[in-house]
């Protein structure tokens, strides 16, 4: 039986993607907590902002409030991407 | 143009009525007879409707499951009640309840109308008939007593007890109206021979059953008119008939109140009493023969033409039943397509539709979108349960404002609008994601959000529909400290609505927008602890009184649930699809102990 180059190659990429799958999965969800961490990111600045420019003192200890469940976010997101991150390494 | 005839037509109807009391006292009477009852008729619905789902439901289905045990049901129960019309119109209510379906329906009608001829056995044999009427006014006060009850099957009972006491009721001041006319039947004037007289007699004798709206007071008048030889034996057979159709005028009469399923039961009701009718006309010279061969054989006399007219009051309704069984389902085609149903005004799944589920993301898609349809309305009951206007809500005027402007309690019906339309909804895509279980463990994650989104709509209108009690109470109470605490618990929901309203439309362009909900959450523990303390405050300083305080206690736990359930739905739709971005955010989304810390934080800060 022959195999020719074209399958061969496509079920090598098979067999690694089996292979790996749990590293696969793993940089999926580094993926996705780094890109949401960003964004998160981005938004605190923006709260930063509004924080700044806001007059009305129940507004704003709304937005402060706001913020400091993002920085909560934040670190909890940074503490699971960690271990995620030393779960891939071993 | 149909709107401004539809409010012609009220008033035009009502003048009418009026004149027609004012110039005729029978007519008044006869009229107060038909609206007595069709009122006992939605009073035995209401009654009936307490024991969908138990019971009575049971029964009904183990009696009913085969056409012979529905036209044995019909043939036992109209034996007991010595009234056809009287099972045609609980019957029919049946129906109107859902109950039981058109064909068992139609096997009970064909059996009372076997069931009533033993009527006849009992007036020629006997002399006797069983007066129902007498007991109208103990059956109304035994009603009422048991309407007040709290149990909801004795409640029932009520009903089904006022419902029958005003069915004979009404039935009773028809005949008293119809009183003057009934005296003017003089049926020896009528004697005619052959098949002119047949018709003529049939025809009286629907005449005089309608116009004393029971085929057993007919027969009564007959058999005396037989007795007195006023009319020949024919005569009285048409007569007998005629009274056979004419009974069916109280099923009709029933009907009126009743969905168009009572009003197909009506129809079948009058189509096999015509068609048994016409029968009897066709083959009457058979017919007679036949009676007089089972007269000898039972052993009647000869001249016993009263026992005779029973034996052939119930062979000819036997032939009915034997003729039309065979054409049940034709008849129950024939009245579905006659008499269509109404388009269902109550609500139905949008994009729930079976090819949806061939593809188990166009399946997820469309119970998401059902389940934002659902939200939706549900939103909008919270806000009317709240005595609040959505659109109000979701407007950029302040909150505080809102309220004030709504400061009146305003009645509506969070039940009916939770049966027909919410549950309808959710048990409809419930129902959905049952034909879609799959083992992919991505798609079952995701499906059992969608679940769980919808188990939360309906706690959260249960909730309101609790909260709303107190509320209406409360929100204009002279005491300013109580109302204040319910208005301020109206404002707190509300906010929330508005507040997810914004996430939701920003949900397209934010990928954050599950983590919007965590402030949420921390606005709502914070306030819960803002409510607790000042609670505390009214009670030492007497400002409520217990059962107020008591009140308050309960509703701000109701108004806590509605909005961590509101909080949830969201949380559990806004992005129920797939993806390494959504799987993060739920990994992220701060549960109820870190929101406790965070809390905690805030607190010693402020300190």
């Amino acid at each position: 039986m022959k195999f020719d180059n074209a399958l061969k190659k496509k079920l090598l990429k098979r067999l690694k993607s089996y292979m790996n799958a749990e590293a696969e999965q793993l940089q999926q969800e580094d993926d996705g907590l780094s890109k949401v961490l960003k964004k998160l990111k981005k938004k605190e600045k923006h709260l930063k902002e509004l924080i700044a420019a806001e007059r009305d003192d129940d507004e704003r200890e709304m937005l402060e409030q706001e913020l400091k469940v993002i920085r909560s976010q934040r670190k909890k997101g940074i503490t699971l991407l960690s271990s995620l991150r030393k779960k891939g390494n071993k | 143009m149909k709107g401004t005839l539809q409010k012609v037509m009220l008033p035009t109807i009502l003048v009418i009525l009026a004149y027609g009391f004012w110039i005729s006292p029978d007519f008044k009477e006869i009229a107060a007879g038909v609206a007595i009852f069709l009122f006992g008729m939605l009073a035995l619905e209401e009654g009936f409707k307490a024991f969908t789902g138990g019971t009575l439901e049971k029964i009904l289905k183990k009696t009913t499951n085969k056409l012979w045990k529905s036209i044995s049901f019909g043939v036992v129960s109209t034996s007991i009640m010595q009234s056809s019309s009287l099972v045609s119109v609980i019957t029919i209510s049946f129906l109107g309840a859902g109950l039981i379906g058109l064909s068992e329906g139609i096997g009970i009608i064909f059996g009372a109308n076997l069931g009533t001829t033993t009527g006849a056995w009992l007036v020629a044999g006997f002399g006797l008939k069983v007066k129902i009427s007498a007991y109208a006014m103990p059956m109304l006060v035994f009603g009422v007593i048991m309407i007040f009850q709290k149990s909801r099957h004795l409640k029932g009972i009520g009903y089904i007890l006022t419902g029958l006491g005003f069915l004979f009721l009404g039935i009773h001041h028809m005949k008293e109206g119809f009183e003057t006319f009934k005296s003017a039947i003089d049926l020896a004037e009528y004697a005619v021979a052959g098949y002119p007289g047949l018709f003529l007699f049939t025809l009286i004798g629907i005449f005089a059953t309608v116009v004393m709206q029971s085929s057993h007071a007919t027969l009564v008048l007959i058999i005396t008119a037989l007795a007195a030889q006023q009319i020949s034996y024919e005569n009285a057979l048409a007569l007998a008939i005629g009274a056979n159709v004419g009974t069916t005028i109280t099923a009709i009469l029933g009907a009126l109140s009743s969905n168009e399923l009572g009003k197909r039961l009506a129809g079948a009701h009058l189509i096999f009493n015509v068609v048994t009718g016409l029968i009897a006309i066709a083959f009457i010279h058979q017919l007679l023969v036949a009676v007089d061969l089972i007269s000898a054989y039972v052993g009647i006399a000869e001249a016993d033409y009263t026992l005779k007219l029973a034996v052939f009051h119930t062979l000819f309704n036997l032939i009915g039943i034997v003729v039309m069984i065979p054409f049940t389902n034709h008849l129950v085609g024939f009245l579905e397509r006659v008499i269509k149903s109404e388009p269902d005004k109550y609500a139905q799944p949008k994009y729930l539709n079976e090819s949806a589920l061939e593809f188990a993301d166009a399946a997820l898609e469309a119970m998401r979108m059902e389940t934002a349809r659902v939200y939706t309305m549900a939103t909008d009951v919270i806000a009317k349960g709240l005595s609040l206007d959505k659109q109000k809500i979701l407007s950029d005027a302040k909150l505080k404002t809102v309220i004030a402007q709504h400061a009146r309690a305003i009645d509506y019906d969070i039940d009916d609008v939770y049966e027909h339309e919410i549950k309808r909804l959710c048990s409809a895509i419930l129902d959905f994601t049952n034909k879609l279980s799959s083992a992919d463990p991505v798609i079952a994650r995701q499906i059992s959000r969608i679940r769980m989104a919808n188990q939360s709509i309906l706690i959260a209108l249960k909730d309101v529909k609790h909260l709303q009690k107190n509320m209406k109470r409360y929100i204009a109470s002279d005491n300013p400290e109580i109302s204040a605490e319910y208005n301020r618990l109206r404002q707190r929901i509300a906010k929330v609505i508005r507040r997810l309203e914004k996430i939701r439309a920003s949900g397209e362009t934010s990928v954050t927008s599950i983590l919007s909900l965590d402030a949420l959450k921390l606005t709502l523990e914070k306030n819960m602890g803002l409510l607790h303390e000042r609670m505390n405050e009214l009670i030492r300083g007497g400002k409520v009184s217990a059962e107020m305080a008591i009140s308050l206690m309960n509703d701000s736990n109701y108004t806590y649930s509605i909005i961590h359930n509101l909080i949830q739905i969201n949380h559990n739709y806004l992005k129920s699809e797939e993806g390494t971005e959504t799987e993060a955010e739920h990994m992220i989304a701060l549960n109820r102990e870190e929101i406790g810390t965070v809390l905690a934080d805030n607190r010693e800060t402020a300190e």
